[in-house]
């Protein structure tokens, strides 16, 4: 089920009433949010739901080993971090299996057939569940959280059920940890206080996002000039790039706001999963600010059992390195994505030396020229990185990075309404948090047949200035 | 409920007066679940029925039958009413085609009076262009859905390598016969194409034409049901006939779509070439092109990767198995241009593929399209 579609609305109207309902009777409701998750996760096949069924009941199990094997003061020992391994690795091949399996069984199959072995490897066509990604690092976490005594108290069967189901967060994320979603089962929220400013104001901004900027992007210029780049003039291509840059953004920012808003309409409240990217003047600052959840998730169960920031500055380095690759082909199978996340890698290590060496140092130019000179560097470096992230190929990047350079060409789809599009996008991230802040607390404050006209004149322009039909969400197929 | 409500036999009361007061609440941001709960309810309520006449389009090209049914009974209310003027304010302030029919009398009227001082040609036989040459290229138009805009980017440029030809591309994703509520092909080749007098138009379209039509009494058709492929075949015969020239000096290259692979939703293309086909027989104007076996097999069955002539495998598709990749569309291209050469003299031109980019000389289109194929998607 998509989140700006009317089988969604009227979903939701059920869920939100029920919820609503049923929050004092705290078993009743939890079965309730279970099963909703459960209708709005097999909306797209009901066999994904068996997956679904035994991510839950493995990594519940897993947990509850794990805690068992602690020791009653809650260290580690020896079983308990085998459990974690074992847990990390059935979670890891479910995932690999569904990502991987096809792109290495035809890989190796051309590899035979060019050295003139012909062999024919059986074409799984694996369809890759939605959302996987997403719920199987939920349950990693919880399993090592559990395994480092982080979180001493393993979930009720149905708690962990809810927990890694819940419908908002299911396909797309926010990654919530179970520290951050488990206390709130307990609380008790007052319905006479829901935060429906914050929400309604995150639905709207990222429906206008998603069905609005990021199809309008795609249509006018980014799709047809990756598709072909070699028709195209270097400005089209430029500008390609940085509406990619814009349309992801968009596009997953957009379905985060959403999924947050909605859970914070029953009354639950979900981690920042972005913080104006493109502001950043440094790419360590980018990735504070870029899908945060998993940010810190890699930090928290890659990067420092890497060995982190711990031994040499060379060690230090080859892990946030590593990290990156491993971020990258976490995307996908293909090269495109571990040369997205070597230049992210690569740039991070030479930003952390460049630091080094300069420190103390000063430019002697204004502080503003030097921040707008970061700016614009970690930006095009961003965008840099984003073309290899959208090319079907390696090859196909660098034809379209090429065409930068290249005369010729044609400029078709490049329009002052782009420009402005592009422009306008960037220049939203730069107006102060304060402000939107501002906008809730006062919508909130209008009488409701305001509210109603708003909703249903913003619905209206949504989908009038919308294309044709709901693309999916790009990262659904991560 | 007090004890005064309930001797009355009334239920609790509702305080309408509160809906159209700002609110005051205590914690800054917030509103009550029950407050919120009329404000998502009457919100989605207005509007749906704001928004009836555009999830009424959308409905009747999906064909989901009860969904479809409430469309249309929501529709008639909101008509009744006029309630559906903010949508199509705001649709015709951005330049959106609303309705659904395509009325080609009315095309064919404006555009016979646009050329009406044009003195009748002889129909019945092929145009004959004019050879063209470096010094006086041809102005060739190329044009569709998306899957034009792959082949024809590449279209563009190797036309324009050839010396001979001034070529436009103008693609239109998500569009075709289909949809004119989305996109009125017949009224943009008239309006707009057609007043620039390209000599030759290549044109594809198909893909996104498997969805549902609504037909002159506003009956909904299902898609490749007899009816819709009676309408669908009435509103090619009626674009073909609207690209002829008065003075029969403009040739249409029809190009089918190609067969899409395993996986893709985009089914019923065999069905729609043999439609476009049919419809060409009788239009010398129109010239159909099979591009059927330039990514098919020997048995006519869809392959990803295919040599070309230089005999090296490549990959003519994208991802999708529904989109050409560059070398799919630089490939279709030779070969359209190698039918163009049989019409016209293309002599002055660079018109010899390189074999990299071209089909082998084995790839031939079929002279004759069956209704169906066996076993396409």
């Amino acid at each position: 089920m998509l989140f700006p579609t009317i089988d969604f609305a009227v979903f939701f109207l059920v869920v939100f009433t029920v919820s609503w309902l049923l929050r004092p009777h705290k078993i009743a409701w939890r079965w309730f949010i279970l099963a909703a998750s459960f209708v709005f996760y097999g909306w797209w096949d009901w066999n994904y739901l068996l997956l679904l069924f035994l991510s839950i009941g493995i990594n519940w199990f897993f947990g509850w080993a794990v805690f068992r094997a602690l020791t009653p003061e809650g260290e580690r020992t020896d079983a308990s971090r085998w459990i974690v391994r074992i847990a990390v690795i059935v979670n890891l091949g479910i995932l690999g299996y569904f990502k991987y399996v096809d792109f290495f069984l035809s890989t190796i199959t051309e590899k035979m057939r060019s050295i003139g072995i012909s062999v024919d490897a059986p074409l799984l066509n694996v369809i890759l569940p939605i959302g996987i990604s997403f719920f199987t690092f939920q349950a990693i976490s919880y399993v090592i959280d559990i395994g480092r005594g982080e979180w001493r108290k393993p979930l009720n069967f149905l708690d962990f059920g809810v927990y890694l189901s819940f419908f908002a967060h299911l396909v797309a994320g926010p990654i919530v940890r179970a520290s951050e979603f488990a206390p709130q089962l307990e609380e008790q929220p007052d319905p006479r206080y829901v935060r429906s400013g914050e929400a309604f104001m995150l639905i709207f901004r990222g429906m206008f996002k998603k069905v609005v900027v990021s199809s309008f992007l795609a249509t006018q210029i980014v799709d047809p000039v990756f598709a072909n780049p070699d028709g195209y003039g270097s400005l089209a291509v430029l500008l390609a790039i940085y509406a990619y840059a814009i349309q992801i953004y968009s596009d997953f920012s957009g379905y985060t706001d959403i999924a947050i808003g909605i859970a914070l309409l029953l009354g639950i409240r979900f981690p920042q999963n972005f913080d104006s990217p493109y502001i950043a003047l440094s790419l360590q600052d980018f990735w504070n600010r870029w899908h945060m959840t998993l940010s810190r998730w890699l930090r928290d169960y890659l990067y420092i059992p890497l060995g982190g920031n711990r031994g040499s500055k060379a060690m230090m380095y080859r892990n946030l390195f590593l990290v990156m690759i491993i971020g990258g082909l976490w995307h996908g199978a293909n090269w495109t994505f571990v040369a997205w996340g070597a230049i992210h890698g690569g740039y991070l290590v030479a930003e952390r030396i460049v630091r080094a060496k300069w420190k103390g140092h000063e430019l002697g130019l204004p502080p503003l020229l030097v921040k707008s000179m970061q700016w614009f560097l970690v930006f095009n470096v961003v965008c840099l990185a984003w073309v290899f992230f959208r090319a079907q190929s390696i090859d196909g990047a660098f034809t379209l990075l090429g065409r930068l350079f290249a005369s010729g060409g044609s400029s078709a789809g490049v329009s002052l309404l782009l420009i402005i599009v592009i422009v306008a996008s960037v220049a939203s991230q730069f107006v102060p948090p304060r402000i939107p802040q501002k906008a809730e607390v006062w919508f909130a404050t209008w009488a409701p047949a305001l509210q109603i006209a708003a909703l249903a004149g913003g619905l209206v322009l949504i989908d009038a200035l919308g294309p044709e039909g709901i693309a999916p969400f790009i990262y659904f197929q991560f | 409920m007090s004890q005064q409500q309930k001797s009355s036999g009334r239920g609790p009361r509702v305080n309408w007066r509160k809906l159209f007061e700002p609110l005051r609440p205590r914690q800054e941001g917030t509103m009550p679940a029950g407050m919120i709960l009329v404000v998502i309810l009457v919100g989605l309520c207005l509007a749906g029925l704001l928004n009836a006449d555009a999830t009424l389009r959308k409905s009747n090209a999906k064909g989901d039958s009860w969904r479809n049914e409430i469309a249309k009974t929501v529709a008639s209310v909101t008509d009744t009413f006029q309630i559906n003027f903010f949508r199509n304010a705001i649709d015709d302030a951005i330049g959106k085609n609303q309705s659904s029919q395509i009325d080609v009398e009315e095309l064919l009227r404006q555009q016979a009076e646009a050329e009406s001082a044009a003195a009748a040609a002889d129909a019945n036989k092929v145009p004959e262009l004019a050879a063209p040459t470096p010094a006086e290229p041809m102005k060739i138009w190329v044009g569709g859905d998306s899957i034009t805009q792959t082949f024809g980017t590449s279209f563009q440029r190797i036309t324009q390598s050839t010396g001979i030809f001034t070529p436009t591309l103008d693609f239109r994703v998500s569009t075709g016969l289909a949809r004119p509520d989305y996109f009125n092909w017949p009224e943009h080749l008239v309006k707009n194409v057609l007043p620039a007098n390209p000599a030759i138009l290549v044109i594809m379209f198909g893909a996104n034409d498997g969805q549902n039509m609504v037909d002159a009494q506003n009956k909904v058709l299902e898609r490749f049901s007899e009816p819709w492929l009676a309408e669908y075949r009435r509103r090619v015969a009626a674009t073909m006939d609207l690209l002829k020239s008065p003075t029969n000096d403009r040739i249409t290259i029809w190009c089918g779509p190609p067969p899409m692979g395993p996986g893709t939703k985009t089914k019923g293309m065999d069905e729609l070439s043999y439609i476009y086909w049919t419809e060409a027989q009788s239009r010398p104007w129109i010239q159909y092109f099979d591009t059927w076996p330039f990514f098919t097999d020997s048995d006519f069955q869809f392959v990803a990767n295919l040599p070309n002539a230089d005999g090296v495998v490549r990959g003519m598709r994208q991802k999708d198995n529904v989109h050409l990749s560059t070398v799919g569309g630089d490939r279709l291209t030779w070969a359209v241009i190698d039918r163009i050469g049989k019409l016209v003299d293309l002599s002055a031109g660079k018109v010899t593929p390189p074999p990299a980019q071209g089909p082998p000389p084995s790839v031939v289109e079929r002279t004759e399209i069956p209704p169906q194929m066996p076993g396409a998607e």
